[in-house]
């Protein structure tokens, strides 16, 4: 099921019930941070969300709605992260997510989308296989001297393009936490291309499907067994858009289990305090929308009843505990819970698209999120993915707040 | 048709460029083809989104003007939030979203309309405060819950209906006037919509009423109760599979099950007269039976194990909430002996452990829309309220025409998919019975409003009451003569509020 007709059923079921649109009520601690739809909450109208989308896709498969600029700016204004996905599948089962993103992938196929900003970047993925457009061959520049790589091993760290040029220190200190737990590991160096989660989330599955596909053979020609990121993105893709391409033969890792676990088994340990109030935002490539994906075909008979039984992704399984478990751990650390958090948690407002096509929406969305942050008492605010960061450390920089901005991997190592 | 240029910017001044739109793929949105409902969708010229009184005022005064009809909405759950004929407009009030006040000494809140059950009710249990939290889910507007729709709720039993607890109440009448009911009238505050000053609650939200059709209400304040839980929801576990336990000193449910509706109803009195509980129900099984799962796959293997069938098609429900644990003792002990005195008995523990394992179900009811899982056509019927008695014998008459319905399986063979709920300590009672079908059925359209007539004959040829409030002009015709032609007392009012007709038309 990719088609957006495969999603009929999806787009006839919904009864505008709005739980797309507000946090799950056994999750609600109060009247403010109640919204989980970062468009809705910033353009009102019931257009920016899920049950709008749905709609609009439907009118559009059905031929009642025609492309215009204004309808292909607000397809794009979608974050894609999912909050809207995960709370209609704690009530119904429907696929809201997945039409979304099948209706981007149609407006592509019909020469609509994506935005000019999209375009660029698929141009740059496509010459220099960085979503930057940076030169290919410095790809591994990030890599140090102190660092311990192997030639070969079954365990390959997958750096992505964020990490590999705009934000290194996230590639170093990955890498040296690997080390630090005694992980013998491998980079795919220039052999590595752009995960193609950028360019699944624009519709531009052809695209995407070239990156996956390259990607995916570097990995079985290296014997690679392990996948360990430190980009939420890149997570995503791994678990959810590369099982569309092929049975995966590897498990995928974020590094905030592998500390877990080295910790947990005791090959990691904390030895500098870090003292320091912070919260925890939640990616949503490594929480909600991180389940692996499990393909299903079969039919929806009468009452709903799905031949055979579909397993669904509700955002349960994604990676919650291994962060907090980590930061918990540190000593002098002091960890406080937004009230958005874990599969309800509000995005900072880059994904789908967003930061490259509309920057100004998604610095309102982060200081949104940042303001949730501050309202725990932390003085930083953590998370796990680089995309996050650069959205939430240009909102603070810009509004000149105190708050700090820490990666995971940052503290993690400060630690050690 | 769209809107006129001069129209719309006129409207335009009024909200600003950022709130109105007349895009059709703005409008799309609010084109929803709702699963119960055949016709296609009729679409709005525009949309608005007011922020204050004031501009609702202006909109409504514009509308007038040039006689265009208008819906104020806020979530667009049910069919009354779209328009039945071209040239209406929609305002959506979700930008006026504030809880003015909530005074804890006077127990009441005052709301805008965008305010939504999961904000108010989370706020106010930091404040050991409550309120009848109507089943429609969090993202229910508590305004509209409680100004126009019926606002039933689980709690009925130790609460009551929601126009029960309507105080002071700000309305844009449908000529664009603005009017202040009871205390509010005269400067006194909030606190009372009975008076000193004129009391208009009827006419706001009377049985039969427009339905959101004489206006805008732009603020009220709702009563208060006392809240007898924790101040946070105590949620453990990730979406769908949700455990919200309540401490069990003073805070426990029994469900037991009756061999007929005689012993169950006996029961459900004798707990009312010995002013025990703080919720009581007959609950629908099917519907039980949604909530309990989280797929429709989970849902059919339950229902075909016949369990909730079996355990829950006569069941009663007891939510004890107390003081104190010695309070608790007393209220378990007099509980125990109406049970023995009437032949009830405890349901399977598996059963009873659900609700244990979430008592949302008492609080927000947060997995509500679970029961349109199915994905097919729904739609409540009854929907009255009387005694307690009175709604038992409507329940016994439920197979003289749902069963013809079950045996052509046009609907979902869930005979005892209906809710009993007394409200005030038994002092009245509401009767509710869900239907669903599917819209693979061949007659799938025709479904819905067939059985809704057989239902309302059935009632009118016994003389019960218990026929859905008149929600749309044929049904206010067919029942109007039977309640001292309420119907042409509901025209005549309408006529003199709303000249032109522009204000929410009924379909």
């Amino acid at each position: 099921m990719t088609q957006l007709a495969d999603y009929r059923h999806t787009m006839e079921s919904c009864n505008h019930c709005g739980q797309c649109k507000w946090l799950l009520g056994p999750k609600t601690r109060g009247w403010r941070f109640a919204e989980i739809c970062p468009i809705h909450a910033q353009f009102h109208f019931d257009a920016y969300s899920g049950q709008g989308l749905i709609n609009i896709a439907r009118e559009l498969l059905e031929g009642r709605l025609q492309y215009e600029p204004g309808l292909i700016n607000l397809i794009y204004s979608c974050t894609t992260c999912g909050a809207c996905d995960v709370n209609c599948k704690s009530v119904r089962d429907m696929e809201v997510l997945e039409t979304i993103l099948a209706m981007r992938a149609k407006c592509v196929e019909d020469g609509q989308g994506p935005l000019p900003a999209h375009r660029e970047m698929a141009e740059r993925i496509e010459k220099n296989h960085n979503i930057y457009g940076h030169d290919h061959a410095k790809r591994q520049d990030w890599l140090t001297d102190e660092i311990k790589v192997s030639a070969e091993s079954p365990v390959a760290y997958f750096v992505g393009c964020s990490a590999s040029y705009m934000h290194t220190d996230i590639a170093r200190n990955t890498a040296r936490i690997l080390n630090a737990c005694g992980v013998d590991f491998t980079v795919l160096g220039g052999a590595e291309y752009c995960c193609g989660n950028p360019l699944w989330q624009t519709g531009q599955r052809e695209a995407a499907a070239r990156q996956v596909e390259h990607n995916l053979a570097v990995m079985r020609e290296r014997g690679i067994k392990t996948v360990i990121t430190s980009c939420a993105e890149c997570f995503g893709a791994l678990r959810n858009i590369y099982p569309r391409y092929s049975e995966p033969d590897f498990e995928v890792r974020h590094i905030a289990e592998v500390a877990r676990d080295a910790l947990r088994e005791g090959y990691l340990n904390f030895q500098r305090p870090v003292d320091l109030k912070v919260t925890y935002h939640d990616p949503c490539h490594l929480g909600r929308c991180s389940e692996p994906y499990v393909p299903w075909q079969g039919e929806i008979r009468a009452f709903g009843l799905h031949v055979p039984p579909k397993q669904w992704r509700r955002g349960t399984n994604g990676v919650y505990d291994a962060p907090r478990e980590v930061l918990r751990a540190i000593p002098g650390l002091e960890l406080r819970e937004m009230t958005r958090n874990e599969e309800n948690a509000y995005c900072c407002g880059a994904g789908g698209g967003v930061r490259s096509a509309f920057p100004e929406q998604a610095r309102e969305t982060a200081l949104d999120r940042i303001e949730e942050a501050a309202s725990t008492g932390a003085a930083a605010v953590v998370s796990a993915c680089p995309f996050c960061r650069s959205n939430l450390e240009d909102a603070l920089t810009a509004e000149a707040q105190s708050m700090k901005y820490f990666d995971l991997t940052e503290l993690i190592t400060r630690a050690i | 048709m769209s809107l006129p240029k001069h129209i719309y910017e006129e409207l335009e001044a009024v909200v600003g460029a950022r709130y109105i739109s007349d895009r059709p793929y703005i409008l799309a949105a609010l084109r929803q083809p709702l699963p119960n409902i055949a016709t296609p969708p009729q679409s709005p010229e525009a949309v608005l989104l007011p922020g204050s009184t004031a501009e609702v005022q202006a909109i409504v005064r514009i509308c007038n003007k040039y006689k265009i009809k208008y819906i104020a909405v806020i979530s667009s759950l049910i069919v009354f939030a779209y328009p039945s004929e071209p040239g209406t407009i929609i305002l959506q009030l979700k930008r006026m979203n504030r809880i003015e006040e909530i005074n804890a000494e006077d127990r009441y809140a005052v709301i805008e309309p965008g305010v939504r059950h999961g904000q108010l009710r989370t706020e106010l249990m930091h404040l050991g405060l409550s309120y009848p939290v109507a089943s429609v889910g969090p993202g229910g507007s508590v305004l509209s819950n409680f100004a126009c729709a019926s606002g039933d709720n689980h709690n009925e039993y130790g609460s009551s209906r929601t126009n029960r607890y309507i105080c002071g109440v700000e309305w844009v009448l449908p000529s664009g006037e603005l009017l202040r009911v009871g205390s509010l009238a005269t400067d006194s505050g909030w606190f009372c919509a009975d008076g000193p000053g004129p009391s208009l609650r009827g006419l706001i939200k009377g049985f039969t009423g427009q339905w959101g059709g004489m206006g805008v209400i732009t603020r009220i304040a709702i009563g208060l109760d006392h809240w007898r839980g924790p101040a946070e929801m105590p949620t453990e576990g990730r979406s769908p599979s949700y455990k919200i336990r309540l401490p069990r000193d003073c805070h426990r449910i029994h469900i037991f099950k009756f061999p007929d509706l005689g012993k169950l109803e006996r029961a459900m009195v004798e707990v009312g007269k010995a002013e025990i509980g703080f919720s009581v129900m007959k609950f629908f099984n099917a519907s039980a039976a949604l909530l309990a799962t989280e797929s429709a796959n989970d849902f059919w293997d339950l229902w075909n194990s016949g369990l909730f069938q079996r355990e829950l098609a006569r069941p009663l429900y007891v939510y004890l909430a107390t003081q104190s644990p010695e309070e608790m003792a007393y209220e378990e002990a007099v509980l125990m002996d109406i049970i023995g005195e009437t032949g009830g008995e405890p349901v399977d523990a598996s059963v009873q452990r659900i609700y244990e394992d979430n008592m949302d179900f008492y609080i927000l009811v947060g997995f509500l829309q679970r029961v349109l899982r199915l994905g097919g056509a729904w739609a409540p019927a009854k929907l009255s309220g009387d005694s307690i008695h009175h709604m038992f014998e409507v329940a016994r008459a439920i197979p003289e025409f749902m069963t013809e319905f079950i045996d052509k399986g046009m609907i979902l063979n869930a005979p005892d998919n209906f809710m009993i709920t007394p409200g005030e300590y038994g002092h009245f009672a509401h009767i509710e019975l869900l239907f669903l079908w599917d819209r693979g059925h061949p007659d799938w359209a025709n479904i819905g409003m067939n059985f809704m007539r057989r239902s309302q004959e059935t009632d009118i040829g016994h003389g019960y009451h218990s026929s859905s409030p008149p929600r749309t002009g044929a049904m206010l015709q067919r029942l109007g003569p039977l309640y001292s032609n309420c119907h042409v007392w509901a025209e005549r009012i309408k006529q003199a509020f709303d000249p032109n007709n522009v204000s929410n038309p009924m379909p």
